[in-house]
């Protein structure tokens, strides 16, 4: 039954998300909605590239704001320089340039492990946030890069607030279906080996520090279409797209929704633009029930929400 | 086959391995014996490129490739089975042996799924290692004898040259031990083997060639029968198990 049922129940819940604005246009928050929705999805696309590393490669990123900023600047710049807004030129942009950061920053951190790894990247991050806010002249510096004009593809205006949301719903769904099929090949099998045992993986004949740095550098590319996506959706870049706050919200997004599962980073990100963005303007002190929310699932359902659900389902089955 | 001449390895001022030469040849059995800490798992690692030698030099079939990471040699066809296993834990049996299988077309495959045949070639190693019918189970959920078996399975899937068995039997219990002895001893014999165990009953049963390891040197080598007459290994080794 569900060799049937799972495309049609995918494909159904793609275009209900797609066409999102256009069926809840009645409801009178539909435009707050989806906004939200908006954002939900950029940071989404953010942890879905991180989850390659965390949860399938087991390289614990805690800098992966860098290559989503890099994205965005990239992106804004490359606009306002060349005065284009074509679509393939920014994402272009956004993809080249974040790469091209992850493989610098890759060469080296790839050759640490585990808590070193993290503390490396980290410290990298940190330095492009520095050069972010030193290169005014460029990035906006600490009054950020306003006015990011919004791109046009093929007859397509993305000045339009439907139109770019379908365009963030659409890549979104692009980079699951990308991260499905790599999750499910050779390529995605090896980076679970890195993750299980890399002394093994070497007496195998892997070269695991190529492998380690190609995933590094996929998902920093990933990552900066996210940033393009952001900068395009809220027409801003600041510096607080390279910063570590941005950095932890991807990784918590990951562990909440559940790590090395396809759906699970996509769900943390819902929940926490949810409770940094929805839940604040409702109730005090938010960011601190995002806090106690992270520590509850460290504590208590290490796999995530995705976790908890199969669990869950396996237990209504027998 | 292999070749090492005058191989040292230091690890601040403890000589593990203090001028090791030997030769082991193409389609050899050779056990390695020794007490513990004479050196022998310094060897093999030195030999599967893990520990880079302070001094002296490797060579596989004619080629030096001392200092070769252990990619490098596992693609020259080197295969160990270690002596504590280095399994994917969590994976089921067969992506264990799969992942070898796939170790010789490289893993840059990002958008198709591992191809059947990898899969049924998996199959095949885990029934030749009398693991049949366990494929679908996580390693981590095997018992210690069955994951010895997968160890196993693992390091032939790599097709190898020259197979390095660490200690095969290690923690096994009779019956086990009797398994996998007989299923080594049924290798194809143009393989190249070189074995570290303790259990002399093995050793005998496998090795044509037996060398003797004490504090990083060589201090016999021959024939099981040489080795077995030879006093000095009586006195260092020998004599303190069979005794």
């Amino acid at each position: 039954m569900t060799r049937i049922a799972l495309p049609i129940l995918a494909v159904g819940a793609a275009a209900l998300l797609v066409t999102f604005p256009i069926w809840s246009s009645a409801w009178e928050s539909s435009r707050y909605a989806t906004t939200i929705l908006q954002s939900m999805l950029v940071v989404a696309i953010l942890a879905l590239s991180l989850d390659l590393l965390v949860g399938s490669a087991g390289m614990p990123s805690l800098g992966h704001a860098a290559y989503f900023g890099a994205g965005a600047y990239a992106a804004a710049i490359a606009g306002q320089r060349l005065g284009s807004d074509d679509l393939l030129l920014g994402l272009g942009a956004a993809v080249l340039v974040s790469a091209v950061l992850a493989l610098a920053i890759g060469a080296v951190a790839v050759r640490a492990a585990g808590i070193f790894f993290l503390m490396l990247t980290l410290a990298f991050a940190q330095m492009v946030f520095a050069i972010a806010f030193q290169a005014a002249d460029i990035t906006g510096g600490s009054n950020g890069f306003s006015g990011v004009r919004r791109p046009t593809f093929v007859g397509l205006d993305f000045n339009d607030a439907t139109a770019l949301f379908h365009l963030v719903a659409v890549v979104f769904l692009l980079v699951l279906l990308l991260v499905w099929r790599i999750r499910s090949s050779t390529y995605g099998r090896a980076l679970v080996g890195l993750r299980e045992n890399e002394r093994r993986m070497r007496a195998l004949g892997y070269d695991t520090t190529r492998l380690k740095l190609s995933a590094f550098v996929l998902a920093g590319a990933i990552a900066g279409v996210g940033g393009a996506l952001q900068a395009y959706s809220i027409r801003f870049v600041s510096t607080n797209d390279v910063g570590v706050a941005r950095s932890v919200e991807a990784f918590v997004s990951v562990l909440i929704g559940g790590a090395s599962t396809l759906l699970g980073p996509a769900i943390g990100a819902a929940v926490v633009v949810f409770i940094e963005r929805v839940l604040d303007s409702y109730i005090p002190f938010a960011d601190t029930v995002l806090g106690l929310v992270f520590i509850v699932f460290v504590l208590a359902a290490r796999q995530g929400i995705v976790g908890l659900v199969r669990v869950a389902y396996a237990r209504v089955r027998a | 086959m292999i070749e090492t001449r005058e191989l040292r390895r230091e690890f601040g001022g403890i000589k593990a391995l203090a001028g090791v030469t030997l030769t082991v040849a193409e389609g050899e059995r050779r056990a390695i014996i020794g007490p513990n800490g004479a050196g022998k798992t310094t060897l093999f690692n030195v030999l599967t490129g893990e520990l880079e030698p302070t001094a002296g030099e490797v060579r596989l079939a004619g080629e030096d490739v001392t200092g070769r990471r252990p990619h490098e040699l596992a693609r020259r066809g080197v295969a160990r089975m270690y002596q504590r296993n280095e399994l994917f834990d969590s994976l089921p049996a067969r992506d264990n042996v799969a992942i070898a299988v796939a170790a010789a077309a490289g893993p840059y495959r990002p958008f198709r799924a591992p191809p059947a045949s990898e899969i049924v070639a998996a199959e095949e190693l885990l029934e030749r290692v009398g693991l049949g019918g366990r494929g679908a189970v996580p390693a981590r959920a095997l018992s210690h004898g069955e994951r010895r078996q997968l160890e196993l399975a693992v390091a032939l899937a790599l097709r190898p040259r020259v197979l390095l068995l660490d200690e095969p039997t290690a923690g096994m219990s009779p019956a086990e031990t009797g398994r996998i002895t007989e299923l080594i001893a049924s290798l194809d014999r143009s393989l190249t083997l070189v074995i570290v165990e303790h259990d002399m009953d093995v050793v005998f049963r496998l090795a044509q060639r037996i060398t003797v390891l004490h504090e990083g040197r060589v201090i016999a080598e021959g024939t099981p029968d040489e080795v077995r007459g030879d006093t000095l290994v009586n006195e260092v080794y020998l004599g303190k198990v069979v005794a």
